[in-house]
């Protein structure tokens, strides 16, 4: 039986990382001489970036957890953000209400576009990694040709988009609304309670009567919805969409991804795995702020070998933490 | 009688969906060979365009094949293939020597697989994430050294003359043979094989019956370093140059050659060397014959979409053999 | 079920199968036609998207026996190398490229396959140039060179700094990529900078290859301060532009790719600011309603002259110089300052009427032009 976790284990377990996170890039940060947050469009860019973290990672983990690995994530975003630019403007012509529009847009098309995705992985029965390439093609193909391989620059650039970066209020009432939504749909629902049964036991949670095939259905359009909002909050960030991205050239950003996911997952065992995934993408945030900060120190190769080290110390640890902690207690004991 | 003719069914349908990749294979080549004859280019040609277009990825699948055939998968093969040529490269300037350029290449190659094995199986970090870190770090790394030292060529090189004399069909056609041989003797008539499919299988059946996983999954990542060494020095043989974005593509296009050739994605008793050449050379065919039938600016977004269609019907019919009624993982 | 899918699949196949060889059978080779392969690495720019226009839609429409072939996105030198074989295969005479992975590789590629060659944009390194001019199958190359590339970033950082700015940022777009290293060198030395203590082209330029961008401490000046300085575009870029516009610099400098990714938080920040691009209907909008108040670029039809080198050299009457070397002619760029001086550029070099069009390229194109005629053509004001 699992041991009862007191507050204070779950409060330090669910603290302890962003706390130490804080602490060493603050530190280092004022060592050198660094202001993090010089200015208030530093904090808006800042949840920006931690929504858009939050998002993807939520996105990732709900398929990943049950064994479907996804590489289309990246490229449903990216086609959601283009069909919903090009029909919000030709609704608005950028007009007021453009943003709000667009956004609400990129939750029906990505719906939509990650439903298809799963559709064909039901229709087809072959592994979910597969359909995927397929799915990351054919969208990515899709975007080029609406997009005749251009950045999407006018549909974007307008004073309603503008008026949404210009505070950090608007991207964390999306951080609340999808995180009570998530946590709400996988923690209080049968369809929630369904997911994690079939998590846990696939075979068995068939046989005793939950249907597989439309929970997989609704996480697909679940992720690519959340993917739909991370197209939409990327093109209020960088004012631009490139329409140009052919032959898994829109993959990447799932990789941003996995070091929030183990983060999130780490603390989640203290409260909440989506609790966790907002944490982790904070730290996530705070760590781009710094690197922003010592972009002249930090190239932007530097950048990916610290994420790529930080994961692998992470997991690291994460995989061998029974074994440091027998190492530890025996040497305590000894 | 009625089973008998049952089993006689099922037989005739495995083999041909066994079949299949080939008989894909050997279509797509003929199309190619019609479209190209029809369009009055010259065949011969781009024949050897394609070969040699095919072989890079051949070559690094075809060692790929023993990490996949564990039901893993690295997508850090493109970034190894592009971090071994650079070092290679750098040896031959400092040193001017051929053999030890390749001697490096193929030492690299087989130590950034050893460094991905061994991260994964002795810190029992999850492969695919462990591979991610490797493509980060190994492409940053190599972007690196290769700007800096390229200066405002954007690259660095070796001189073409040192390796000219093997940038031919022979050649190249040779190592794929005497590599595809050695996979094939290794994995179909040596215990590491058996082993490895068994290990892809049932990976708590093969770790019950005292097969070591740690040691197989070295021999498999060492296998696929092979495979990146001698795709890197092919890469250089054909272009004697480096840019950060050389051999960029070969990482996910292993995934999709792999699949393509007939091989189901959780490995196992089902895993074939050949998978890797078939489907390699499938896909470049496919994307060769829709290239040049859709010869327009906004061609390259619809041909993809062809392309991965059909990626995805070969799929679906080559894996009927092993559908689940449950959802596949 | 599963059997009628599969059927519809085998039915599928087989028929995109069968489409593909009708489409193969749809066109005829010709003879005399004169097939030009293009080889690409950007084929979603803009300027890569007008360039592309003025071959196809006006080159190919006046001179109707020329088609161009072009390559998809090409990323590396092997991808360059198998893009010329296949020119060779589909019987192309000549290759114009606009891709730069490994030029060494294109020419030798090219000279092995009986290939002309010509450089449509850009310039090869000095020695790479010594080591071709005398082959002949290597036309020339008519572009800036990176001497015109420092030129056009010093003159930027000039104007700047005659204008009396007291404080600037920079954006180095995709340093190391040598084009821009050359430009933002040219930025520091126009702006009256020094960098690790020099201020000579090659000195600066050196140092910037060797530290993969600018150093802002080794940044050196006695008037204009650098208020900030990065470059790229990935996950920090916003952060680091709205850190460095938070230092209120007068004027924001940009080495390419500015007015692509920057223009509306630039506008809204109410910045001055500049860049090296082309001359597209989002820059004249920047222009005349925004904060863009620099801008160097090409226009479309500044590749129409090495056109002209290559229909002579199919032709057999290739243009060399006195010592038979092939063709090297620098273009420069065109200064816009303001809407007017933008609309003149914009307005002269449209689709049907491009500054570079038939009458004036017939001039070079035939059996005894000479290397002056060429380098009068390009090199005179076409403003």
């Amino acid at each position: 039986m699992k041991k009862q976790q007191s507050i204070g284990t779950k409060l330090i377990g669910t603290l302890a990382i962003p706390a130490i996170f804080a602490a060493v890039l603050f530190g280092l940060s004022a060592a050198n001489g660094k202001q993090l947050f010089a200015t208030s469009i530093s904090v808006n860019y800042f949840v920006l970036y931690a929504a858009i973290v939050m998002i993807t990672t939520m996105a990732l983990s709900i398929n990943l957890n049950s064994g479907r690995f996804d590489f289309s994530l990246g490229a449903m975003a990216v086609l959601s953000s283009v069909l919903s630019a090009k029909l919000s403007y030709s609704l608005l012509g950028g007009g007021s209400g453009s943003a709000i529009v667009m956004l609400l847009l990129c939750v029906v098309i990505g719906a939509a576009l990650g439903l298809l995705s799963g559709l064909l992985y039901a229709a087809l029965r072959i592994p979910p990694i597969i359909t995927s390439l397929g799915v990351t093609l054919i969208y990515e193909g899709v975007t080029f040709t609406v997009t005749e391989g251009k950045y999407i620059n006018t549909e974007v650039r307008n004073a309603s988009m503008t008026a949404f970066s210009g505070t950090w209020i608007w991207p964390a009432l999306i951080i609340v609304v999808v995180l009570a939504l998530v946590w709400f749909l996988f923690d209080y629902t049968k369809f929630g309670y369904d997911y994690k049964a079939l998590q846990h036991g696939q075979k068995v949670s068939v046989n005793t009567g939950i249907r597989e095939v439309p929970n997989a259905l609704v996480c697909y359009a679940i992720c690519g919805a959340l993917m739909g909002i991370v197209g939409f909050l990327s093109a209020v960030r960088s004012s631009t969409i490139n329409g140009g991205s052919l032959n898994f050239g829109s993959i990447g950003i799932m990789f941003t991804a996995f070091l929030p996911m183990f983060i999130g997952g780490y603390i989640g065992r203290f409260s909440n795995d989506k609790l966790g995934y907002l944490i982790a993408a904070l730290c996530m945030s705070l760590l781009n702020t710094t690197f922003a900060a010592f972009s002249n120190e930090i190239s932007a190769s530097m950048q990916s070998i610290i994420n790529a080290l930080l994961l692998v110390v992470f997991l690291i640890y994460l995989s061998n933490e029974g074994l440091l902690k027998t190492l530890f207690h025996r040497k305590k004991s000894a | 009688m009625a089973q008998t003719k049952l089993t006689k069914k099922n037989r005739l349908r495995e083999l041909l969906v066994t079949l299949l990749p080939i008989a894909a294979l050997l279509i797509l080549f003929g199309v190619l060979c019609m479209v190209v004859s029809s369009r009055g280019y010259r065949l011969d040609m781009y024949l050897r365009i394609i070969f040699n277009e095919g072989v890079v990825l051949a070559v690094v699948a075809t060692g790929a094949i023993f990490i996949y055939s564990l039901g893993s998968f690295d997508i850090s093969l493109g970034a190894s293939t592009l971090f071994s040529a650079t070092i290679g490269v750098l040896v031959y300037n400092s040193t001017q020597s051929l053999p030890l350029m390749i001697l490096t290449i193929f030492g690299v190659a087989v130590g950034c697989s050893l460094l991905s094995s061994v991260l994964a199986s002795v810190f029992h970090i999850p492969v695919f994430v462990t591979t991610v870190a490797m493509m980060s770090v190994l492409s940053a790394v190599a972007a690196q050294i290769i700007t800096t030292k390229g200066g405002a060529l954007g690259g660095i090189g070796i001189p073409a003359a040192v390796v000219e004399p093997l940038d031919n069909l022979p050649f190249k056609l040779a190592v794929l043979a005497v590599f595809a041989v050695l996979c094939v003797f290794v994995f179909n008539f040596t215990k590491i094989g058996r082993r490895l499919k068994f290990l892809g299988s049932n990976p708590v059946c093969a770790k019950l019956s005292g097969i070591k996983v740690n040691v197989y999954a070295i021999i498999a990542f060492v296998m696929a370093g092979l495979g990146v060494g001698l795709g890197a020095f092919l890469t250089l043989v054909y272009t004697p140059s480096v840019t950060p974005t050389t051999a960029g593509s070969i990482g996910m296009n292993i995934l999709v050659a792999i699949v393509f050739g007939g091989m189901p994605i959780s490995g196992g008793s089902r895993s074939r060397i050949y998978a890797a050449i078939v489907g390699g050379f499938s896909y470049i065919l496919l994307n060769n014959i829709l290239k040049i039938v859709i010869d327009s600016g906004a061609g390259y977004g619809i041909s993809q979409i062809v392309s991965a269609v059909f990626f995805l019907a070969v799929v679906y019919v080559t894996s009927m053999n092993y559908r689940t009624k449950l959802l596949p993982r | 079920m599963n059997r009628k899918i599969t059927k519809l699949l085998a039915l599928i196949l087989t028929l995109s199968l069968v489409a593909c060889l009708f489409a193969g059978c749809s066109k005829k080779s010709a003879a005399e036609e004169i097939k030009i392969g293009v080889l690409v690495a950007d084929v979603s720019g803009e300027e890569a998207l007008a360039f592309r226009s003025y071959y196809e839609n006006y080159i190919a429409k006046n001179y109707s026996n020329v088609t161009f072939v072009y390559t998809e996105q090409l990323t590396d030198a092997a991808a360059e190398k198998s893009a010329i074989e296949k020119f060779a295969a589909q019987g192309c005479q000549a290759v114009i490229s606009f891709s730069s992975s490994d030029r060494a590789i294109q020419l030798d590629t090219c000279i092995k396959n009986k290939l002309y060659y010509a450089v449509g944009s850009g310039m090869l390194d000095d020695a790479q140039f010594e080591t071709y001019k005398t082959s002949e199958y290597f036309v020339g190359q008519i572009g800036p060179s990176m001497d015109t590339e420092y030129e056009a970033g010093y003159a930027m950082g000039k104007y700047f700094a005659d204008k009396g700015v007291k404080s600037v940022a920079i954006y180095g777009a995709f340093i190391p990529n040598p084009m821009h290293v050359y430009r933002a060198a040219g930025v520091l030395a126009g702006l009256g900078m020094t960098y690790g203590g020099a201020s000579e082209k090659d000195a600066i330029v050196g140092q910037i290859f060797g530290d993969q961008g600018i150093d802002t401490s080794k940044v050196g000046t006695s008037g204009v301060q650098l208020t900030g300085y990065f470059q790229g575009f990935g996950d920090t870029t916003f952060d680091e532009l709205f850190g460095i516009l938070g230092q209120n610099p007068e004027a924001f400098l940009s080495v390419g790719m500015a007015t692509t990714f920057f223009t509306d938080a630039l506008n809204g920040a109410n910045i001055e600011f500049s860049d090296i691009d082309s001359f597209t209907s989002a820059n004249g909008k920047a222009m005349s309603e925004g904060k863009l108040v620099y801008l160097a670029g090409k226009y479309s039809s500044s590749i129409g002259p090495i056109f002209a080198a290559i229909m002579n050299a199919v032709n057999g009457h290739p243009v060399r110089d006195a010592e038979g070397n092939a063709l090297s002619i620098s273009q420069n760029y065109l200064v816009a300052t303001d809407a007017d001086s933008f609309a003149k550029y914009s307005t002269a070099d449209q689709g049907d009427t491009p500054i570079f069009n038939k009458e004036l390229l017939d001039t070079v194109i035939g059996d005894s032009i000479s290397y002056d005629s060429f380098v009068s053509l390009v090199t005179a004001d076409r403003s």
